[in-house]
């Protein structure tokens, strides 16, 4: 909401970029685009970050208390949707100017809604999708209500309100949007779509309920808290499972796997399969813009492996643990983020650490977004 | 018999005394406190068996309501004065609380014994409670099959991220909790059982009178007492404790307890300085009580405790150590009251002669033979008979360490959280007929002295530098995890957990035999609750 005072080099920044956004039409290529880095820190601010500069051009007070952190980028990277009041308000921030353009409350009077992290925005920018999970609070007991997708209309502004509702699974966490079909993606136990104009759901990869049998295979334990793959189109769902080589429980002969289902943005394509032996825990992943077979991992560890080959190539053991990971759609720098107050910039081809940027509060579970704007 | 029990209690301390006598009976009853503090959201159902929504459809323990109603204030806005509290806990734990045999399993999650790993676990509890809970949690509570449904209702608005927690998030945790494991519960767990009519039904024995208590505490160790409870008002004793520790030194204490559902004791008392908490269940004759001692502020340390009531006849309530040595000559030290000289262990053993007498224990020299059979023995105390009080051994050829998987977390360092210690005893076996140790036929004999070192438990524990960071073990088997808060000096400036085996090795005659356990030092608990 209000314009948080930086430092004096960084404030002129800012200004030069907001010309530089204002100016921006008609280039496409990649070359014209500015990407801005956006994460959320406690207390409960929003921040914005140049990435040629790498250098915080301003920060904006959420409303609200420290929620998960979640932000969607609308597509022309305007917008910064932040999910806060512990995981039930959603604030529209213009990243130029910190102007709260979007507000919406999901829960009401008597009904108790929470979204975990589901949150994204359609292709054209019009419509922002959450995942609803309601609680009613009767006077003396509580019921759980069927999970929902939620529709809003961006252009509604201030204390919007659902425009049409469809039920969804239980247990969603994260969102994204397929240009050319214009459904939503579920991450949940299997990953679904949504067709948000009727709420016809398909299955785009069943992970918790695959066809193979649990004498071979330990049902995939699939999550994601955050969501990746924006840099170049793509989402990410990894799970890990456990593959029964000798009898269900030996552990001798099991081999421990990591699989993904990754789905195309762009056309909808998906690919899902185990990709990795598990070697240490890894909290996030993205793939390289420039080769399709590179993944990058961040927790403890910032790691880069291969997943053709199912190899793992480098690993570059981390001051703490980052829970998450982006990276530029050109591949040449990789952000490390989440967790404590610092991000950590890395070089993709050895993991070295090349830089950092000192935020003013922990991350936590806050999202690392790329917000890209043409020039 | 009052003014008898007023003038000791006057003689031996004023507090205490203040203490019983302070309290004046209340005027509310349990139902009026209710119908003046809860009906903003609960209701009157109109049924004079189940009276109140959501309260008269559920029995607990008196932890159990007091968590309810600590819950009701903290998130729900309840206010309610302290003496109302007190009439609303005793009058639930009372009227709906569990039948002795309901909680006799379970007991170590009221003792808050550390380190237990639970047995016997309901299938439909594991995995879909267990993640958070101890399993006794639900196993003390009973509820009808709605209330059963409704608490998974309630963890889902209270706790929205429960559905995703590792663990619960690779299968549909909700569908199952409230369409499978909340039908179980309501199955294992009714809120009407033939246990509970039937104790509430039967006459409950008043506690007061003399009593004889075996306990231990890890700092201390072994000691005996006399304990006089005298009763106050209505359910409410005063107790005076007066013993003496493992060394002969003196114990004395005080305080005042509670009952709760005729059986339930609950003791605040004062030893040697010392505030501690007792939890004890009486039996249903009123004859004998065992439980958990542990001191107020550190609950970790502590320790099981028996007592019994002193009669005319000799009581004996333990006997230290419990074995003998083939060709030995031992010391023993029988607690109990009104001990008799008169004293037999069998054949094989002689009793050289009592060496101590006082009112809650005797020490009795006595010298197996080197032929003395292998095997327990029934201890004659007069006419007091105790089978298998103490048992002829060989050689110690085994040494367990209890608890044999263990927990400690790091605390202090000014952070609002105090370190949890864990504490160890070493159990003695003998290698049983087939001269084996391992097997079937060993023959446990007790806690034995031990000392106590640390190792890494692993290659990674010793790579990370564990044993310096994580804490230190004491001559009497206790460990203290190290300070709270990042440590620069660890990789990843990590703080100060780690992977550890604890060894106690007991000697005898020259021969070291050692057992090891397994000790992870972890984080802080943050959420630490009367029922874990």
């Amino acid at each position: 909401m209000n314009f948080k005072q930086m430092i004096s080099p960084a404030k002129r920044l800012g200004a030069v970029m907001t010309g530089l956004v204002l100016l921006g039409t008609g280039l496409s290529a990649q070359a014209a685009t500015d990407e801005y880095l956006l994460t959320v820190t406690r207390p409960n601010q929003l921040h914005v970050i140049d990435t040629k500069t790498d250098k915080l051009l301003r920060s904006c007070d959420v409303p609200g208390i420290f929620g998960n952190g979640g932000i969607a980028a609308s597509p022309d990277g305007k917008i910064a949707y932040v999910m806060t009041n512990k995981w039930e308000d959603v604030y529209g921030f213009n990243i130029n100017d910190c102007k709260i353009v979007f507000s919406m409350k999901q829960s009401s009077k008597g009904v108790q809604v929470k979204s975990m992290i589901s949150m994204t925005v359609s292709a054209d920018g019009k419509e922002l999708y959450t995942v609803q999970n309601p609680v009613k609070l009767h006077k003396d007991h509580f019921e759980t209500l069927q999970p929902r997708l939620a529709v809003y209309k961006t252009a509604d502004g201030m204390n919007a309100k659902p425009v049409r509702t469809y039920p969804v699974d239980r247990r969603i966490t994260k969102l994204g949007f397929i240009e050319k079909t214009g459904e939503v993606i579920l991450g949940g136990a299997d990953v679904k779509a949504i067709d948000p104009t009727n709420g016809k759901i398909r299955t785009l990869a069943k992970l918790q309920n695959w066809d193979r049998s649990p004498e071979g295979w330990v049902p995939p334990d699939a999550f994601a808290m955050h969501t990746l793959g924006e840099h170049i189109g793509e989402y990410i769902m990894p799970y890990f499972t456990i593959k029964w080589n000798g009898a269900p429980g030996d552990m001798e002969k099991a081999e421990f796997l990591w699989g993904m289902t990754k789905v195309d943005t762009k056309t909808g394509e998906v690919t899902s399969g185990e990709v990795l032996p598990f070697e240490f825990i890894v909290f996030n992943w993205l793939t390289d813009p420039n080769d399709e077979d590179i993944v990058y991992g961040s927790f403890n560890q910032l790691s880069k492996h291969n997943i053709k080959e199912g190899k793992t190539l480098a690993v570059q053991p981390m001051p703490h643990t980052y829970y998450n990971i982006n990276m530029l759609q050109d591949g040449s720098k990789i952000y490390v983020g989440g967790t404590s107050s610092d991000i950590s910039v890395h070089d993709p081809k050895t993991l070295k650490k090349i830089g950092s940027i000192q935020l003013s509060g922990d991350m936590s579970t806050s999202d690392l977004r790329i917000a890209k704007v043409q020039r | 018999m009052k003014n008898h029990s007023m003038k000791r209690v006057l003689r031996f301390g004023g507090a205490v005394a203040f203490l019983g006598f302070a309290s004046t009976v209340s005027a509310i009853e349990g139902p009026q406190v209710i119908k003046e503090n809860c009906l903003l959201c609960h209701s009157e159902t109109g049924k004079a068996e189940a009276p109140f929504s959501r309260i008269s459809q559920q029995r607990k323990t008196p932890e159990g309501w007091q968590m309810t109603i600590n819950r009701m204030k903290s998130q729900r806005g309840l206010k309610l004065k302290p003496e109302d509290e007190r009439v609303l806990i005793k009058y639930l734990a009372d009227t709906q609380g569990l039948a002795p045999s309901e909680t006799a399993d379970l007991r170590y999650v009221l003792e808050r014994e550390p380190n237990v790993i639970e047995a016997d676990i309901p299938e439909h509890v594991a995995g879909t409670c267990t993640g958070c809970h101890s399993s006794a949690r639900s196993g003390l509570q009973r509820r009808t099959a709605d209330e059963w449904e409704k608490l998974v209702h309630f963890h889902m608005g209270q706790v929205p991220s429960i559905e995703y927690l590792a663990g619960h998030r690779d299968r549909p945790w909700f569908q199952i909790a409230v369409n499978e494991t909340s039908v179980k519960l309501g199955e294992g767990y009714p809120l009407v059982t033939k246990a509970w009519d039937d104790w509430k039904a039967a006459p409950k024995a008043m506690l007061n009178g003399d009593w004889v208590m075996s306990g231990y505490m890890p700092d201390k160790g072994e000691f005996s007492a006399s304990v006089s409870v005298m009763p106050n008002k209505k359910d409410e004793y005063i107790l005076l404790l007066n013993g003496h520790y493992a060394d002969g030194s003196k114990l004395s204490g005080s305080g005042s307890a509670k009952v709760f559902a005729g059986y339930e004791w609950r003791g605040a008392v004062v030893i040697d300085g010392r505030k501690m908490r007792q939890v004890f269940a009486a039996s249903e004759d009123g004859k004998t009580m065992t439980g958990r001692m542990f001191l107020k502020n550190d609950d970790v340390i502590g320790g099981a405790i028996v007592a019994k009531k002193a009669t005319k006849a000799p009581v004996v309530v333990a006997v230290s150590p419990t074995y003998i040595k083939q060709g030995s000559t031992q010391v023993l030290k029988i607690t109990g009251a009104n001990l008799s000289e008169k004293i037999s262990l069998g054949k094989g053993i002689k009793v050289v002669g009592v060496e101590k007498k006082t009112p809650d224990y005797m020490l009795v020299k006595v010298t197996a033979s080197a032929k003395a059979a292998v095997g327990n023995r029934t201890l004659t105390v007069g006419s007091t008979a105790t089978d298998s009080a103490v048992v002829v051994y060989d050689s110690v050829a085994r040494v367990d360490i209890t608890p044999s998987d263990s927990i400690a977390r790091i605390g202090g360092n000014g952070g609002p959280v105090a370190k949890q210690k864990s504490i160890y005893r070493a159990i003695g076996f003998a290698a049983g007929s087939d001269g084996k140790p391992g097997t079937e036929d060993d023959i446990k004999l007790g806690y034995m002295p031990a000392t106590w070192s640390l190792k890494p438990f692993d290659a990674v524990a010793e790579e990370e530098h564990d044993l310096k960071y994580a804490g230190k073990i004491n001559s009497q088997g206790i460990f203290t995890p190290g300070d709270a808060g990042l440590n620069p000096e660890r990789k990843m400036s990590t703080n100060n957990v780690g992977n550890l085996t604890v060894v106690g090795t007991v000697t005898e005659g020259g021969a070291a035999v050692a057992g090891e356990a397994h000790l992870l030092v972890t984080v802080q608990d943050y959420v630490k609750e009367l029922i874990q």
